[in-house]
């Protein structure tokens, strides 16, 4: 368990930092992540996917779930929306990308780089950001229904292009 | 908002799987769906088959160094979970898994984890090559005063470091030399400016051996005019190997 620790907290508690925005609520999430995997793991089914996948998910799936059901008590700070706002801006015409995400070697790039910016950036906001579609509609500078067609839309491509 | 229709056809329940893998669906029907995930073998696979075409974006996000007094916490809510419900990030889930599996069962599962996911670990990653690093101190010949240190942490170059300023006479410059067992004789590494560090390329030479010695001989402002060392040794030493 402590290599675990040793091995992927600091990755873990990244992904958790991201969704959560919040140091002491990432590191929450993270303990929170490590009790569940550990008194789960004799559920653990190799079938379903590799044990370092299903870390990862149970860490993302907490601090979505955290995320989503403080959505109505967390007024996003003032601080984070005019940084929000001033990212933006320099997503000019959401035409830009937003995520350093080339040059990374994985399937799934491959595939993100066949959408057009916009949709992608849309859907590594809702992944690595946690965004839900109305903090997306309002980071790239769309209509909440434009965003998520793009997504449903850019779903669906992905899965045909990864199969 | 709350229902979806019993019987979904595959595209539609493919659809929910990816926005709940996504993040993208509201507070209810991610309760939804992960209520039916207990049951729902097919929605199960779905979302299996979605995080992993979606895991690898994980490394998007920057990692960041825990708190010193992170591990300690979990370590204690481990200890100490037995009977208690220490997720709050988990307030939407209702299963209470806790009570249903024994501790035991819980510490085999843990073993079997550690087995799987170094397997994993050491299928998915190279362990980095630690090179050999070499560490020679150069003192006077005389009085065993250390001048200089080399350190070679890469194979590519080492590093002559100044441990003060000796001076030289204005005529003359210091010239850098290596020699070890079983060459021929000592090869130039370069002058060296007195009191600056010196970094110097050894790719082209054969790689450090223990003991190999190094030395600083006073030369002629140009260098030694043989090749080889003419002038006294100011600074001598042999490498030592870092463990």
């Amino acid at each position: 368990m402590h290599d675990l620790y040793t091995q992927e907290s600091a990755r873990l508690l990244g992904v958790a930092k991201r969704i959560a925005r919040s140091d002491a609520l990432a590191e929450d999430i993270v303990h929170d992540a490590f009790i569940k995997i550990w008194t789960r793991a004799g559920s653990f089914d190799p079938a379903r996917g590799t044990a370092r996948g299903w870390i990862f998910s149970v860490t993302r799936h907490l601090a979505l779930n955290f995320m989503r059901d403080n959505a109505h008590t967390l007024e996003v700070s003032e601080q984070s929306e005019s940084a929000v706002l001033a990212e933006a801006a320099l997503d000019v015409a959401t035409e830009v990308d937003s995520f350093e995400y080339r040059a990374r070697s994985g399937r799934i790039y491959g595939c993100l780089e066949q959408l057009e910016p916009a949709r992608r950036n849309c859907i590594l906001h809702a992944y690595v950001d946690g965004y839900s579609h109305s903090e997306i509609s309002q980071k790239v500078g769309a209509p909440l229904g434009t965003v998520k067609a793009w997504i449903k839309r850019s779903l669906v491509a992905l899965r045909e292009c990864m199969g | 908002m709350t229902g979806y229709p019993s019987k979904d056809s595959a595209d539609e329940m493919d659809a929910l799987a990816s926005e709940y893998v996504l993040g993208t669906l509201p507070a209810e029907q991610r309760l939804d769906v992960q209520n039916r995930l207990a049951t729902d073998a097919d929605l199960r696979a779905a979302v299996d088959a979605w995080e992993g075409r979606l895991l690898t974006l994980t490394e998007l996000a920057e990692p960041q160094t825990p708190s010193p007094q992170l591990w300690g916490r979990i370590e204690r809510s481990v200890s100490s979970h037995d009977r208690q419900t220490p997720v709050k990030a988990a307030a939407g889930k209702s299963h209470s898994w806790w009570d249903l599996l024994p501790l035991w069962r819980g510490l085999a599962g843990a073993g079997l984890f550690a087995t799987l996911l170094l397997a994993t670990l050491l299928a998915t990653r190279t362990t980095p090559v630690n090179p050999t690093t070499y560490l020679v101190v150069l003192v006077a010949p005389q009085n065993q005063a250390p001048g200089w240190v080399i350190q070679a942490s890469s194979p590519e170059e080492i590093q002559l470091i100044p441990l003060g300023a000796a001076p030289v006479p204005t005529d003359k410059a210091l010239q850098f030399w290596t020699k070890a067992d079983g060459w021929q004789g000592p090869v130039s590494l370069g002058l060296v400016k007195p009191g600056q560090t010196l970094s110097v390329p050894v790719n082209k030479l054969p790689p450090l051996q223990p003991n190999q010695l190094f030395e600083l001989t006073l030369e002629n402002p140009t260098g030694s005019p043989t090749g080889k060392p003419t002038g006294p040794i100011q600074f001598i030493g042999r490498a030592v190997k870092v463990i």
